[in-house]
C-alpha cells in the first residue's frame, strides 16, 4: 500500500489520484469489499425470485380454445398452433391414433428450441440438442431437457379439436 | 520501545497477506455458493416449486451476512 498511496493522503485523493495507474489499481482490500457487495446482491436476487413467484404465480391456461377440425390432421402427424394470451405461446398437437390426441407445448425446457414429433419413434425431439420427450406424457427420455413438456389437455366435441389447461380439466372431472 | 503489535508484526510479517488471502478465498467461495443457489432457483421457479426459491433465498441471505461478517476482519494497512 506504501507505494500506491501515502498514509496520510485523505480518501478523496485515494479515490481520485492523480496518476492513471494508481486510479486503475485495485488492492486486495477493495476486491473483497467488492465481492461482499456481489454477495449481497446475489441475496437480493434470490429474495426477487421468491417475491415474483409470491406475487405472480403462474396461470395456467383458461377456458377452452378452438384449434382445428379433427379432419385437419391425420393419425401420426402434428398440427402447430398459438394461443394468444398476455403472451403468444406455440404449441403442437399430436394425433397418436385414431381416438388418440396430446397437446404440449412447443418449446422446448432445455432452451426453447421448437420441437416436433416424430412418429417412427413415437417420441417428440428437439433438434437442436437431441432431446427426447415421452409423446403420452411429455417425460424427458433422453437429453438436456430438465423438464417434461407443459401439456394441455384435448377435447373432441362435433368433429372439433379443443385445447385447455390441464389443472382446469382436472378440476371439472373432480367437480 | 516496542509494543506487542509492533513485535508480532515484527515476528510475523506475512500475516497479513495469508489473513487477507484466506478472506478473499472464503468469500469466492460463498459467492460460488450464492451463483449456484441463483441458477438452481431460476430454474426450479419456472417449475413452481416455491419452497426450493424461498429455501436458496434464506441460504443466500445467511451466505451474504457472513459475507459483510468477514469483512470485519479484513486486515487494515494502517496498523
Amino acid at each position: 500500500m506504501k507505494d500506491q498511496h501515502s498514509d496520510n493522503d485523505p480518501n478523496w485523493k485515494r479515490d481520485f489520484p492523480i496518476e492513471k495507474t494508481k486510479a486503475t489499481h485495485v488492492s486486495r482490500r477493495e476486491f473483497a469489499k467488492f465481492l461482499g457487495l456481489l454477495s449481497g446482491a446475489l441475496a437480493i436476487s434470490n429474495g426477487g425470485i421468491v417475491i415474483k413467484s409470491l406475487l405472480f404465480p403462474k396461470e395456467g391456461l383458461k377456458g377452452e380454445h378452438f384449434v382445428c377440425n379433427v379432419s385437419d390432421v391425420a393419425v401420426g402427424e402434428m398440427f402447430q398452433f398459438e394461443i394468444e394470451g398476455t403472451k403468444v405461446v406455440p404449441y403442437i398437437l399430436i394425433r397418436l391414433e385414431e381416438d388418440r390426441w396430446r397437446a404440449f407445448e412447443q418449446k422446448c425446457t432445455h432452451l426453447a428450441c421448437a420441437v416436433r414429433y416424430r412418429a417412427d419413434l413415437n417420441q417428440i425431439e428437439c433438434p437442436c440438442h437431441q432431446g427426447f420427450f415421452d409423446a403420452e406424457s411429455g417425460r424427458v427420455i433422453a437429453g438436456p431437457p430438465p423438464r417434461p413438456l407443459p401439456q394441455l389437455a384435448v377435447i373432441i366435441r362435433e368433429d372439433k379439436v379443443y385445447v385447455t389447461g390441464k389443472e382446469e380439466q382436472e378440476q371439472e372431472n373432480i367437480s | 520501545m516496542a509494543d506487542f503489535r509492533e513485535s508480532q508484526n515484527k515476528a510475523h510479517p506475512n500475516k497479513t497477506n495469508t489473513l487477507m488471502t484466506a478472506i478473499i478465498i472464503l468469500l469466492i467461495l460463498f459467492v460460488s455458493l450464492q451463483i449456484w443457489f441463483l441458477f438452481g432457483a431460476l430454474n426450479n421457479a419456472l417449475q413452481e416449486n416455491f419452497n426450493f426459491a424461498l429455501t436458496t433465498f434464506i441460504g443466500s441471505a445467511i451466505l451474504a451476512l457472513c459475507s459483510f461478517w468477514i469483512l470485519k476482519y479484513l486486515p487494515d494497512p494502517k496498523e
